[in-house]
């Protein structure tokens, strides 16, 4: 493995951890406050310092991690399981379902995704009301990010399909009368296994930049609970005065970002050599 | 080649009338209507206020007005604001959110193209690292980083340019390079992909190999698969662009569309998101076709015959 | 790409950046940041403070308060009051014109009353002249006929009032804006848009040039004001929301006043350019008592009991004073004794009491207005609540102008409100929660409080008054609890060095025209 992806490989499995373990990392409790300590600088006490109400701030990262994580990674998954169905129906069937299913794929490519995004927050929060707060911001995050991201898959999906259903041994097993949704799991799916899990590695950063944005401006997660985004929201706030409020959130959400990004690059390279220019 | 131009234009019919069903639906069965919850109205000012909002008459008729009343450009009354209409409310900030999104646009092409042209021609070199790491960071900060770190850095530590604002050109700089940071970091790493692709292509060592001047190789085949290769990229970024990045409109306090966006989705002013989204679907599309027509017009094996891209 | 074209490039941008610098503070024009878009700038309607700034620049009324809070005399140059105390003279300034040249009279200012009375306007500060004889009937739509309320005008420069009881403080009250003149012509010319650019007439020190929706208002000066030209030229208020932003760009000089976020301040006390000026201004949480779980007073008092006020001023570091009552030190009739103390265990039994279990109750909702100190605030009382009642709380916030409208529709649960003396007497603190206040928000009518306030009002003898106050406040901060106190507020100001005679009183009031700017 290349240091590129060493690098890449250590920064995920971190923030891995980082989500397992969350606010325990710090010993505090991230919405736990305490307004002797406000706004404090970074001390043996706080290691990354404390907010306006005197929360920990590495707490809050660590939590808010979390969040951001479970988000991404929640959009990213919905995202694959979308694609690759409509995708895999698409190319598979063909004919004048495939052309509808595009047509569809056409129409969803063209609207703004970012408008998109946040009206269906917006109508999926009405939605999911019987949820508790948190859950049901988070659920309506990761699916219309989810949404959002599903037309890449599934236009790849399809493209992949077509080209394995053109495959020496899909034939023969067409041929030999096996039901299709068996050749499709067995022996299609196998082999566009690789291009997804490259994708999937470029699709979380992409999730986790959309929904820091969003909570940026305050339209993703909502106080009390906490992402990256938000808290560096709040640190925007006191940039002047208390720069360490905006400095550890955008740290940390840089280094994920690269840290997926790298090791994209590092699985693309390994695992997809279709993609080589 | 008008031929080519009118097909992508009807193409984009489709596309705009579903974006204006969707709205209609979404309008009509989202919480938050523009009528007073507590205080009761007298029959006729509720009827004056239902003809306002055009929510008289069946859904059919409705959805017709609602359509004539859009190729009218009548967005309808803004919920929130009360006594003004969408229309007015965008028409103050569309020009404002363009002009910012072409500046971006300008300097993400030709910063990006520039840099990875240069990066590709001297590979492994100082250069090609520098653009190289410069543009991981350019794809892995989001803009609301690049954007604080402009203003700390610029705004205050040299106070060169101003932080916010929108009162001339000088203002447009800041908010300008924190929007196109993005798509530059991209548009660098695909130039310089594509100029290694292409530099290591047959027919172009074939041509060195045959004496032709290098500066002639380089731009007439590079420049142009590398053009070619970017500008795929470059439809879809140009309408991001041009819709203003609610980010960065925010941190600079710029009176663009995104904006207003973010407000009214806050205030649940439900005309204003929907028209702010019809205005972008008509970029879109706007910004698709031409950036089509360009792709077109750089490769001719498009232009001739109609092939369906 | 040629290198050196582009280094040239880029170091004429440069050149440029630093030459436009250094020229970046207009003289005689003032820069300010009203952080939000006002909602209106009709005066008869206005009820906020973003409003106010900008019409109070714009207008003036009969009276205008000094410094001491006193009234002293402004388009009316002198008047007087009758034996009885109920029937108040005012004689017009001669010679003053409206921008457009037509010459300010009397009945301009019946037309203005007449309009923010009828019931047709449906304005939220009717209540304001109640005091007016027949005033009520008239916006109760019992009195058809306004020429039967206590005001008239005899002649173009004489204003006479008849008050339905005495009311000392009667000639500080017409300082506010909904008592200001109005040319009827023009409103019912233009109808909704009269307050547009173009189309307003105003007679104040300023006049509005423009007006860009949430971006920037601009006012020129009116060369007409009695008063004379004021030194500016100009005013450009600027709706920038972030608080961080407008503070940067004042550092860069590119505005003249802002007022400083909370947690800046700290940094900014020891600066000259810093101005604090403590407040008749009170900030409180309301209740919307007619849905549950607040119908119930033993609900509210328990919130009420478990917020720790003391927090706030180490919170927010602006020259908050905790406060439990509601007139606020300062004003007449104050008392720090009253309301209720921070006591949870008090808090949790009465909530027992009520029946109410915070395991299960839904979680309630705070609403607020977007800015960086209410959602501290709004933080630290969500705070309060789960650590000490065990319920969950859910913090929504809104545009300021959505906000209001919210409030007079559909109130929240829990809302945050501030408010501002209108004029100097406890009155206009108290009559706020009376039963016909439009401005009451939490939909709280209590007879005996009604009875209280309204005799206070006119009560001549101090001891007497305060006995009454006392005992409304006890009904409003101790038994029912419509609303909870939290404390008073202080502006802070930074302010350009360049900008001479910025003096806000303690009613909040800014008086541009005495301003001047290098």
């Amino acid at each position: 493995m290349t240091a590129r992806g060493k690098i890449g490989a250590e920064l995920v499995l971190s923030l891995a951890l980082l989500a397992l373990a969350g606010d325990r990392i710090a010993g505090y409790r991230f919405d736990a406050q305490d307004t002797a300590h406000a706004l404090e600088t970074p001390s043996r006490a706080h290691w990354f310092g404390c907010d306006a109400l005197g929360r920990d701030l590495l707490a809050r990262l660590c939590e808010g991690g979390r969040v951001s994580l479970v988000v991404a990674v929640g959009a990213t998954a919905l995202a694959l399981a979308f694609g690759l169905v409509y995708g895999a129906l698409a190319g598979w069937i063909g004919g004048r379902v495939d052309a509808l299913l595009m047509r569809g794929v056409d129409v969803i490519y063209a609207l703004p995704d970012v408008l998109v995004t946040v009206l269906l927050i917006e109508v999926l929060s009405a939605a999911l009301a019987g949820l508790p707060d948190l859950w049901r911001r988070l659920a309506a995050l990761a699916l219309a990010l989810g949404f959002a991201g599903f037309v890449g898959v599934a236009r790849l999906v399809r493209a992949l399909v077509l080209q394995a259903r053109e495959e020496t041994w899909v034939e023969a097993a067409r041929a030999s009368g096996a039901h299709p949704a068996r050749i499709l799991v067995r022996h299609v799916l196998p082999n566009i296994a690789a291009p997804l899990l490259v994708s999937a590695a470029f699709r979380i950063p992409a999730a986790i930049l959309s929904e820091s944005t969003l909570s940026f401006i305050g339209l993703g997660i909502q106080p009390p609970f906490s992402s990256w985004g938000t808290l560096a929201s709040d640190g925007f706030e006191a940039m002047r005065s208390y720069p360490h409020l905006i400095l550890f959130p955008c740290v940390a959400i840089l280094c994920s970002l690269l840290g997926f990004h790298l090791l994209g690059e590092e699985l693309r390279e390994r695992l997809d050599p279709r993609d080589r220019p | 080649m008008i031929r080519y131009a009118l097909g992508r234009m009807l193409a984009g019919i489709p596309v705009l009338w579903v974006v204006a069903t969707l709205t209609f639906a979404l309008l009509r069965f989202l919480p938050g209507g523009p009528f007073d919850k507590e205080r009761s109205l007298p029959p006729e000012i509720m009827r004056n206020l239902e003809r306002r909002y055009a929510l008289d008459g069946t859904l059919g008729e409705q959805y017709v007005d609602y359509l004539v009343r859009l190729a009218h450009g009548d967005l309808g009354p803004s919920y929130k604001y009360v006594g003004r209409d969408v229309a007015d409310i965008l028409a103050d900030s569309v020009p404002v959110s363009l002009a910012l999104g072409a500046a971006a646009f300008a300097l993400a092409v030709v910063g990006g193209i520039g840099l990875g042209l240069a990066a590709g021609a001297r590979r492994d070199t100082a250069v090609d690292r520098a653009v190289a790491l410069g543009s991981l960071v350019g794809v892995s900060a989001p803009s609301f980083v690049i954007g604080a770190g402009l203003i700390l850095v610029f705004g205050l530590g040299l106070g060169w340019l101003p932080a916010g604002l929108w009162e001339g050109p000088l203002y447009a700089v800041l908010p300008a390079c924190t929007l196109a940071a993005l798509p530059m970091a991209y548009a660098a790493q695909l130039t310089r992909a594509q100029v290694v692709a292409v530099m290591d292509q047959d027919y172009v060592r074939t041509a060195r190999a045959l004496g032709v001047p290098e500066a002639r190789v380089r731009r007439r085949h590079v420049l142009r698969n590398a053009l070619l290769a970017v500008m795929t990229y470059f439809g879809p970024l140009l309408a991001i662009l041009l819709t203003g990045s609610f980010v960065v409109e925010k941190i600079f306090a710029v009176p663009g569309m995104g904006r207003f966006f973010v407000t009214a989705v806050t205030n649940r002013d439900y005309p204003l998101v929907l028209g702010v989204t019809l205005v972008y679907a008509v970029l879109v599309v706007v910004a698709n076709l031409i950036v089509d027509l360009a792709y077109a017009w750089l490769d001719p094996r498009i232009r001739v015959g109609n092939t369906e891209r | 790409m040629p290198k050196r074209g582009v280094l040239v490039a880029w170091a004429a941008v440069l050149a440029l950046a630093c030459v436009r610098g250094s020229e970046r503070a207009p003289a005689r024009e003032l820069r300010i940041n009203l952080e939000t878009e006002p909602p209106t700038l009709d005066w008869n309607l206005a009820t906020d403070g973003v409003s106010i700034i900008a019409i109070e620049q714009l207008m003036r009324g009969l009276t205008r308060l000094g410094p001491d809070l006193r009234p002293e005399p402004d388009l009316a140059e002198r008047w007087e009051v009758s034996s009885d105390g109920r029937t108040y003279t005012f004689h017009l300034r001669p010679g003053v014109v409206w921008s457009d040249g037509v010459p300010l009279r009397a009945q301009q200012f019946v037309d203005s009353w007449q309009r923010l009375l009828a019931p047709a306007t449906a304005a939220e500060y009717a209540y304001f002249l109640f005091g007016v004889k027949n005033a009520r009937a008239y916006n109760a739509g019992k009195l058809a006929d306004f020429s039967e309320v206590g005001v008239r005008a005899p002649d173009d420069a004489t204003l006479v009032v008849e008050l339905d009881a005495p009311a000392v403080y009667f000639p500080a009250l017409v300082n506010f804006t909904v008592t200001f003149p109005l040319r009827r012509d023009l409103v019912q010319r233009w109808g909704d848009r009269w307050t547009d650019p173009g189309k307003l007439v105003t007679l104040g020190p300023f006049v509005l040039d423009e007006w860009r929706h949430e971006y920037r208002l601009v006012l020129r000066a009116n060369e007409r004001y009695w008063q004379g030209r004021p030194p500016l030229d100009r005013i450009t208020a600027y709706m920038v929301q972030e608080g961080s932003t407008a503070l940067v760009l004042w550092e860069q000089g590119l505005l003249d006043l802002v007022h400083i976020p909370p947690l800046e301040i700290r940094r900014y006390a020891t600066r000259p350019e810093y101005l604090r000026c403590p407040l008749l201004r009170g900030y409180y949480y309301g209740f919307n008592t007619r849905k549950p779980p607040f119908d119930d007073a033993r609900v509210r008092r328990a919130f009420a009991l478990a917020i720790d006020r003391s927090q706030f001023p180490a919170l927010l570091r602006g020259g908050e004073l905790p406060w439990s009552s509601w007139i606020p030190p300062g004003m007449p009739h104050a008392n720090a004794a009253l309301g209720l103390r921070f006591d949870p265990e008090r808090a949790r039994a009465l909530l027992r009491e009520a029946g109410v279990d915070p395991a299960r109750l839904p979680p309630v909702q705070i609403v607020y207005n977007s800015d960086p100190t209410h959602k501290l605030v709004a933080e630290k009382v969500q705070a309060f609540w789960r650590d000490n009642l065990g319920v969950r709380v859910e913090l929504v916030n809104r545009e300021w102008k959505v906000f209001l409208k919210e409030l007079s529709t559909d109130a929240p649960p829990v809302f945050r409100l501030g408010w501002g003396a209108d004029f100097p007497d406890p009155d206009n603190f108290m009559n706020l929660f009376t039963s016909y206040s439009e401005n009451n928000h939490t939909g709280w009518a209590n007879p005996r409080y009604d009875d209280l306030v309204q005799r206070a009002a006119r009560e001549p003898d101090t001891e007497e008054r305060q006995r009454l106050y006392d005992e409304a406040q006890r009904i409003l901060c101790e038994q029912d609890v419509p609303m909870v106190p939290l404390f008073v507020v202080a502006a802070n100001f930074a302010v350009q060095p360049r900008v001479h005679g910025f003096r806000p009183t303690a009613m909040d009031r800014y008086f541009f025209e005495q301003v001047s700017a290098e």
